[in-house]
C-alpha cells in the first residue's frame, strides 16, 4: 500500500486525508468503512460481502457476541433486558469504585474521615459516592429479577442447566460484594451491620473451633478491627470481583452457546429452536442489537446520575464504636429476610439452612427434569415459586425493627424523633428555628411552623407509646393486664408496654454559641405503687450540621417541611 | 432504530447536562459539608465532654456546677474551659503561661490526649487513655467552640498570689483585715465552702472535707514553719499540697485532695474575697 505522502501526491491533500480516515476507521471497527457505518445507521441494507458481521469475526470486543438474535427473543418480553442489565450495573460499578478508590485507605484510623474527605472536599465526590451505593443496591435487585425471569420463562431447563447454576453463583457474588462494600465507611451502620453478620455466621453447625477460625479469620481478630476491614476492603475490590467476573464470562458463554431461550410459547414442547434460526427471524447484532443497547446504556445512566443526585443519598453515620451498639442494628434490604429468620428460630438452623437453600437452588435444574416450558404445564413450581416470593417478602418485613424488636416506650419516642444516628422527627428543625425553651407535645408555636410540625410529631409519636387511666383525652385509654407478681401491665393498640399517663416535654437550650440540646423529658407515674420515674433524651445539634438535606433525601418524616 | 439513536443520543445528552449541572453547585454544596463535618464533630464532642469531662469542668465547662454519677452535686477538680484566658486571642493566656508555641487546637489536643498533672487523666488510646483518635479530635472541636464574642469581651482576670499571706495582706489592692462578715457570707453561700467543711461554730459537722472547728490553733500545728493564716491561705490555693489527717469519713484521701483547685482562679477576679475569708476562718 502505498504510504500517505505518496497517497497526498497522487490525488491530492484532501482526498487523502478521507481515504487515510476510512482505513483508519475500518481498522478500529475491525471491518466497517464510514460509508457502512452510515449505511448501517440510515437501515439500509449491507453491501456483499456484508462488512457489518466482520467486527464479529476480527475484532475483540464484538467475538463473543452472536452476530445476529431470535427477532423472538429481542422484544421487552421475554428478556426484559435484565441479563444485559447485570452487566450494565457490574461495569458501572467497576467505573465509579475506580474512582472511589484513588480516595479511600483501608484503615479504621482514616477510613471514616476519607468518606468527610470524598463528600466536602472532592469535586463531584458525594456523587460518585451516591452512583457507587445507589448501583450496588440497584444491581442487586436487578441480578434478583434476572434469576425470577429466568425461572418464570423456564429457561434454566436443559440445555442451560449450568448457566442458571453459573447465575445463581453470581446473584451470590453480586449481594457478597454489595454488602462486603457497607464496611468500608467504617460508620456505625457499616460495624454493626458486619458485626451481627459474621456473628451469625460463626454459629453455623460445625464443629467449634471451625466456627472459631472462620470467625477469627473475617473478623481480623477477637473483634473487626483494623485487620478486619482491610480483609474486607480487599475482598470487595479484588477477589469478588474476580471471581464475578470469571463467572460472568463462563455464563456469557454459555447464553452465547445455546442462545437466548426463546419465549415459551413459541416453540414445541420439549425442543430448544434458540440456535436455529430462520433467515426472516434474525435480527443482526450490527446495527440493531448494538444501538438498542447503546440507548439502555444512556437511559441507564441518566437514571443512576439523576437518582445519585436527586432521588437517593448515601447514607454516613457516626464513627463507628465498638462499645456503643445503635438501638436498632439492622441489615440492608436484600439481607433483611435472614435476620428476619433470626428472629424467630434458632441461630444454627437458620445460618445451617441458608447454604442448603443455595445448594438446592443451583441443583433445582437437574432435579426438576419437566420437559415443558409453558406456563400452564407448570403449575405447581410457578405456585411454589410465588409462594416463596411471597414468602422471603414476609421474611423481609420480619426483619425490620417494627417485628418483635421493642425497647422501653420512652426510648422507642426518643428514637423516632432524636435518634442517636440519621434522620428523625425533630432532627430536620433548622437550627435558627429552634427556639430555647420548653415545649409539650402537639404544642403550637405561633410562627414557628417547624417546631409546631415537630412538636405534633412528638405527639403522634408519644400517642402510640401511652394510654390513659384517667380518661386524659391526648392519650387512647389503657388496656390493663394483670400480671403474677401483681403489679400490671398497660397496653394500646400499638404497643403491649405503655405509659400509663406520661407528663413528656421538650426542652432546647443553647449550650455553646451555634451548638444547642435538644432534651425529651418524660415523667410516668406507677399506678401501683405512685413510684415516679423520669428519664432523659439528651441529643446535641449544631447550626452547621445539616440534618435537613438527609432528612429530605432520605425520605424520613422530618420537620422540614 | 432510528428513534433508539435519538433516544439514546437525548438521554446521554440530559446525562450529562446532569453531571454539569452538579458540577456547578459542587463549590456550595462541598462547603456545606465541610460545615456539617465540624458540626457533627462538636456535637459528638459534646455527648464525649458530657459523659467523660464534665465531673470536674463542670456542665457549662466553667468548673462551677459539677455533679457525680449519681447526680449528686460535687466539688469541680478541673480548671475552666469555657473561659476567656483558655480560648480568646491566637495565643491564649493560659498557652503563654505553659509556653505553648504550637496552635491552640493543637495545645487542647495535647491536653486532652497526654493529660496534665496527676489530676487530669490522659484520655488518647494512644497513651493508654479510652479515647480514640477521632474521639479526641471531637472534644477538642467542642472546647474551641465555647470561644465566642462575648466570652473574648470579658475582661480577662489574672492575678499573681503572693507566696506568702503577710506578703498578700500587704498588697495594694487588699484592704486588710478582712470583713469576717462578708468572708462568712462567701464561706457559706458563694464559694460552698461549708457544705463539705460544716460551720466553724460546730453546729453544722463537717460533710466530706476535715472540720474547720479551732482552725485559728490547731492551723498552726498542721506544717512546721507555717502559721494558721499561712497555712490556710496556702490550702485554699492549693489543696493537694498538705493533706489533712482526719475527714469525717477517715482519713483524707489524697494527694490529688478531692478539694477543689481552681479557687485561686475563681477569687483572683476578687482577692479581697481570700482577705475576708481569711479573716472569717481565723477570727481576725
Amino acid at each position: 500500500m502505498a504510504t500517505f505522502v505518496e497517497q497526498v501526491r497522487e490525488m491530492g491533500i484532501k482526498k487523502a486525508v478521507v481515504t487515510k480516515s476510512d482505513e483508519i476507521v475500518e481498522r478500529l471497527t475491525a471491518g466497517m468503512n464510514i460509508n457502512d457505518i452510515r449505511a448501517a445507521l440510515r437501515g439500509d441494507e449491507p453491501r456483499r460481502p456484508n462488512p457489518r458481521l466482520r467486527p464479529h469475526a476480527d475484532g475483540f470486543w464484538l467475538h463473543i457476541r452472536p452476530s445476529f438474535y431470535h427477532t423472538g427473543v429481542t422484544n421487552i418480553y421475554p428478556t426484559f433486558r435484565l441479563g444485559w442489565l447485570s452487566t450494565f450495573m457490574l461495569v458501572w460499578e467497576t467505573i465509579t469504585g475506580l474512582i472511589l478508590m484513588v480516595f479511600y485507605t483501608p484503615s479504621p484510623l482514616v477510613a471514616y474521615g476519607n468518606m468527610w474527605n470524598i463528600l466536602g472536599n472532592v469535586p463531584l465526590g458525594q456523587l460518585f459516592r451516591n452512583m457507587h451505593r445507589l448501583g450496588a443496591e440497584v444491581m442487586v435487585l436487578v441480578v434478583a429479577m434476572h434469576m425470577l425471569r429466568t425461572f418464570i420463562t423456564g429457561s434454566y431447563k436443559k440445555p442451560r442447566q449450568f448457566t442458571w447454576a453459573t447465575g445463581m453463583l453470581l446473584l451470590l457474588f453480586t449481594i457478597f460484594l454489595s454488602f462486603s462494600g457497607y464496611l468500608l465507611p467504617w460508620d456505625q451502620l457499616a460495624y454493626w451491620a458486619l458485626t451481627v453478620f459474621i456473628s451469625g455466621g460463626a454459629a453455623a453447625p460445625a464443629p467449634a473451633f471451625v466456627n472459631d477460625t472462620v470467625l477469627l479469620v473475617l473478623q481480623g481478630g477477637p473483634a473487626l478491627g483494623a485487620d478486619g476491614l482491610l480483609r474486607w476492603y480487599l475482598l470487595h475490590v479484588l477477589l469478588l470481583p474476580l471471581l464475578a467476573g470469571i463467572f460472568f464470562f463462563v455464563h456469557y458463554y454459555k447464553v452465547v452457546l445455546y442462545g437466548i431461550s426463546l419465549p415459551p410459547g413459541r416453540e414445541q414442547v420439549g425442543e430448544d429452536t434458540a440456535k436455529r434460526v430462520p433467515k426472516d427471524e434474525r435480527t443482526y447484532f450490527n446495527p440493531d442489537i448494538l444501538t438498542s443497547e447503546l440507548m439502555w446504556t444512556a437511559l441507564a445512566t441518566l437514571f443512576l446520575v439523576a437518582g445519585a443526585l436527586w432521588l437517593w443519598d448515601a447514607p454516613l453515620e457516626t464513627h463507628a464504636d465498638p462499645v456503643v451498639t445503635p438501638l436498632h442494628v439492622v441489615a440492608p434490604w436484600y439481607l433483611s429476610w435472614s435476620q428476619g429468620w433470626l428472629k424467630l428460630a434458632d441461630k444454627t438452623l437458620v445460618v445451617g439452612f441458608i447454604p442448603l437453600l443455595l445448594v438446592s437452588f443451583i441443583i433445582m435444574p437437574y432435579i426438576e427434569v419437566g420437559k415443558s416450558r409453558r406456563y400452564a404445564d407448570r403449575r405447581v413450581g410457578l405456585t411454589v415459586a410465588f409462594l416463596f416470593i411471597a414468602f422471603m417478602l414476609v421474611s423481609n418485613w420480619m426483619g425490620s425493627p417494627e417485628f418483635r424488636v421493642q425497647s422501653s416506650p420512652d426510648r422507642e419516642v426518643s428514637i423516632q424523633l432524636l435518634p442517636e444516628e440519621g434522620p428523625g422527627g425533630l432532627k430536620g428543625i433548622p437550627y435558627e428555628h429552634m427556639t430555647p425553651g420548653t415545649y409539650s407535645p402537639g404544642q403550637v408555636i405561633d410562627g414557628n411552623p417547624f417546631l409546631t410540625r415537630g412538636l405534633e410529631l412528638f405527639q403522634q409519636a408519644m400517642y402510640q407509646q401511652s394510654c390513659t387511666l384517667t380518661g386524659n383525652p391526648q392519650w387512647a385509654p389503657c388496656n390493663v393486664e394483670e400480671l403474677e407478681n401483681g403489679g400490671h401491665r398497660y397496653s394500646n393498640f400499638f404497643t403491649t408496654d405503655a405509659m400509663p399517663d406520661p407528663i413528656a416535654h421538650l426542652e432546647i437550650v443553647e449550650i455553646q454559641p451555634n451548638l444547642k440540646e435538644m432534651t425529651l423529658h418524660y415523667e410516668v407515674t406507677n399506678p401501683d405503687t405512685g413510684e415516679v420515674t423520669e428519664t432523659v433524651w439528651i441529643r446535641p445539634r449544631h447550626a452547621f450540621s445539616n440534618y435537613e438535606e438527609e432528612c429530605r433525601f432520605l425520605n424520613k418524616s422530618c420537620a422540614t417541611d | 432504530m432510528q428513534i433508539k439513536i435519538v433516544i439514546g443520543t437525548i438521554a446521554f445528552m440530559i446525562a450529562m447536562m446532569v453531571l454539569g449541572y452538579s458540577a456547578l453547585r459542587e463549590p456550595s454544596r462541598m462547603e456545606r459539608f465541610t460545615d456539617a463535618e465540624l458540626g457533627r464533630s462538636i456535637e459528638a464532642g459534646a455527648e464525649i465532654f458530657a459523659n467523660n469531662c464534665a465531673t470536674c469542668h463542670g456542665v457549662d465547662g466553667t468548673a462551677q456546677e459539677c455533679f457525680d454519677t449519681t447526680g449528686n452535686q460535687i466539688a469541680c477538680q478541673g480548671l475552666p474551659l469555657n473561659y476567656n484566658g483558655l480560648l480568646c486571642g491566637d495565643v491564649s493566656q493560659r498557652m503563654s503561661d505553659m509556653g505553648w508555641t504550637g496552635t491552640k487546637h493543637d495545645y487542647i489536643l495535647t491536653t486532652v490526649s497526654a493529660g496534665r498533672g496527676s489530676i487530669m487523666p490522659t484520655w488518647s488510646d494512644a497513651f493508654g487513655g479510652p479515647l480514640r483518635p477521632d474521639q479526641i479530635r471531637n472534644v477538642t472541636n467542642f472546647v474551641l467552640n465555647y470561644e465566642s464574642e462575648a466570652l473574648c469581651s470579658q475582661p480577662l482576670v489574672t492575678y499573681e498570689w503572693p507566696e506568702s499571706a503577710t506578703d498578700f495582706l500587704a498588697g495594694p489592692d487588699i484592704t486588710a483585715p478582712g470583713d469576717p462578715a462578708r468572708g462568712q457570707e462567701l464561706f457559706t453561700v458563694t464559694y460552698g465552702c461549708s457544705a463539705c467543711h460544716g460551720t466553724i461554730d460546730g453546729s453544722t459537722p463537717a460533710a466530706i472535707g476535715p472540720s474547720l472547728v479551732d482552725i485559728e490553733t490547731v492551723g498552726a500545728t498542721m506544717v512546721e514553719g507555717m502559721d494558721a493564716q499561712q497555712y490556710v491561705y496556702h490550702s485554699i490555693l492549693y489543696p493537694s499540697d498538705f493533706i489533712a489527717p482526719e475527714c469525717p469519713t477517715g482519713p483524707c484521701a489524697g494527694p490529688p485532695s478531692v478539694m477543689p483547685a481552681n479557687f485561686g482562679a475563681r477569687m483572683g477576679e476578687n482577692p479581697q474575697d481570700m482577705a475576708d475569708i481569711l479573716a472569717y476562718l481565723l477570727g481576725q
